[in-house]
């Protein structure tokens, strides 16, 4: 690695954002995005960032790459797709160049649930027919419809999902399918096919908490349903910046960084 | 051409999308993303399209190519940007082959304003700081910054300018810096510069129209600061639908396309 030291190859281009990033952030001392809903059992809006504990190596955060400590319980086909998943995260990692990355070179859209995973925060904005979950990478969007429509299988497949809400109490329950299979699960390479299927259960545990309890179906991929915890917290002095995928042009520079002579 | 008439070539492959995302939203009767505000004079939500004069062929109909019908006064440096700008849209429109339209082949952002004449919804939603605006082109998100914030030119240059806002009675007065100028301006490649700065005047002038009153200043680019004036309609009936610009796999299969003998 000529240019790069290896931890910093390891945590890809997406370093430099998160740092230009969290430095705009915190430069940013302006007033927060706080709960404007006239029904605060039913507010989750604002800007919420990843609330794991902060353990010192960022090698032992699995959060990070995946959604749990445990394996998840592949079946054949999706343990074969996980060897073959070349990712640069986590204990596996390869090389940039050689990752087979869906998101890299192409910047395709990273898909969901595996939005959640990258270190960037998150804002939820209501309206009374939807919550949409802005992320700052890549301007994403996801929207959980609450007007009481079914599934429209007439959209899918979808990166992001097609996704349906209603509230249990004070728990929104979101059900995503329609599915494409071009992404990821997760940052690691666990694979999911078309027939994911992702229950959520969101609550605001108090006002600078919330909690996405999640479900992960797909017969072709895993054995059986398994569950990930996914802790946030309110960041009320932040607001998103912009962010665009840019990798096409940072992995130009990496490829002729790798093809050139080492030093 | 081969497999496309000329009329789909220059509409391009933003026509495909188009239908499908007016089909889908057709099929979507779900509740409406009504006004939510507790202030409705500065209540600006819902879901808009561009509202133009219907006049009889359907390319007049639908598409906006530049802001004004009246060409912008352009610097010598501008209109050099502009004659070697090659769209493939408008009056000198080029085959889609020859064309080195920004956001083709790479899928870079589209920037802002362009975006706002791509032909498809956007969303307005609020919170107590920010005026967001949600637009269906690939995920693009424009924050206005209500909340009294000043421009930080630490974050620039950005593909989407750094916009912060205030209101005069009814109308939101949105000042736009921090651009970069990888970006055109329309879509038949009117240039801007790092120069660029626009002024909005954003009124709902009732509950089913919006107005937006826009100055283009760039010196570096135009002569003198000048104007357009665009018209929005709510759709209380449609929700953004999902849109990825996928440029680079429909532009290889164009190619091999073209690239073919002619049958």
């Amino acid at each position: 690695m000529r240019k790069r030291p290896l931890g910093i190859a390891l945590a890809l281009a997406m370093a430099f954002s998160f740092s230009a990033t969290s430095f705009a952030q915190t430069k940013q001392p302006a007033a927060a995005s706080k709960a404007s809903s006239p029904d605060q059992a039913h507010d989750l809006s604002g800007v919420w960032f990843d609330d794991h504990p902060r353990l010192i190596r960022v090698q032992e955060r699995y959060w990070a790459y995946t959604f749990t400590p445990e394996a998840p319980p592949m079946t054949p086909w999706a343990q074969a797709k996980f060897n073959a998943a070349k990712s640069s995260f986590g204990p596996h990692a390869v090389p940039l160049v050689e990752t087979t990355d869906p998101l890299y070179h192409t910047c395709a859209p990273i898909g969901f649930p595996i939005a959640y995973l990258y270190p960037l925060p998150m804002q939820i904005v209501q309206t009374p027919g939807e919550v949409i979950l802005l992320f700052e990478w890549d301007s994403l969007r996801h929207q959980i419809f609450t007007d009481g429509r079914p599934h429209d299988t007439a959209l899918g497949p979808l990166w992001m999902g097609d996704s349906i809400g209603h509230w249990e109490g004070d728990t929104l329950v979101a059900d995503t399918v329609n599915f494409n299979d071009k992404t990821w699960l997760d940052r690691m390479g666990h694979p999911h096919s078309d027939a994911l299927h992702v229950v959520e259960r969101f609550r605001r545990v108090d006002h600078d908490h919330l909690v996405d309890d999640i479900t992960i179906e797909d017969p072709k991929a895993y054995t059986k349903p398994w569950t990930a915890h996914l802790p946030f917290v309110l960041k009320p002095k932040w607001t998103l910046a912009e962010q665009f995928c840019e990798d096409e042009e940072s992995f130009q520079t990496i490829d002729k960084d790798a093809a050139a002579p080492a030093k | 051409m081969r497999k496309y008439l000329p009329g789909i070539a220059l509409g391009f492959v933003l026509v495909m999308s188009f239908w499908a995302a007016a089909i889908a939203q057709t099929k979507q009767a779900a509740a409406a993303t009504q006004a939510s505000s507790t202030d409705s004079a500065h209540d600006l939500s819902g879901v808009w399209m561009l509202d133009r004069p219907r006049p009889l062929t359907v390319v007049e109909r639908f598409w906006m190519y530049e802001l004004s019908d009246e060409e912008p006064p352009m610097t010598a440096w501008g209109q050099a940007q502009y004659q070697a700008a090659k769209s493939s849209f408008g009056t000198r429109s080029y085959p889609l082959a020859e064309t080195n339209d920004p956001i083709y082949h790479t899928c870079t952002p589209p920037g802002y304003p362009r975006v706002i004449m791509h032909p498809f919804p956007m969303q307005v939603v609020q919170t107590p700081g920010e005026v967001i605006m949600l637009f269906e082109y690939d995920s693009v998100r424009h924050q206005i910054f209500t909340d009294g914030r000043k421009h930080d030119e630490t974050l620039g240059p950005l593909w989407m300018g750094d916009s912060i806002g205030h209101w005069e009675g009814d109308t939101l007065v949105a000042d736009t810096v921090n651009f970069n100028d990888k970006t055109w301006l329309d879509r038949v490649g009117h240039p801007h510069s790092e120069a660029l700065h626009l002024v909005e005047r954003i009124r709902r002038t009732n509950h089913f129209h919006l107005t937006d009153d826009i100055t283009v200043e760039d010196l570096k680019a135009y002569t003198k600061p000048w104007t357009a004036h665009l018209d929005f309609l709510l759709r209380p009936k449609w929700t953004l639908a999902e849109l990825f610009c996928e440029d680079q796999d429909t532009f290889n299969e164009i190619e091999n396309n073209e690239t073919k003998p002619a049958k």
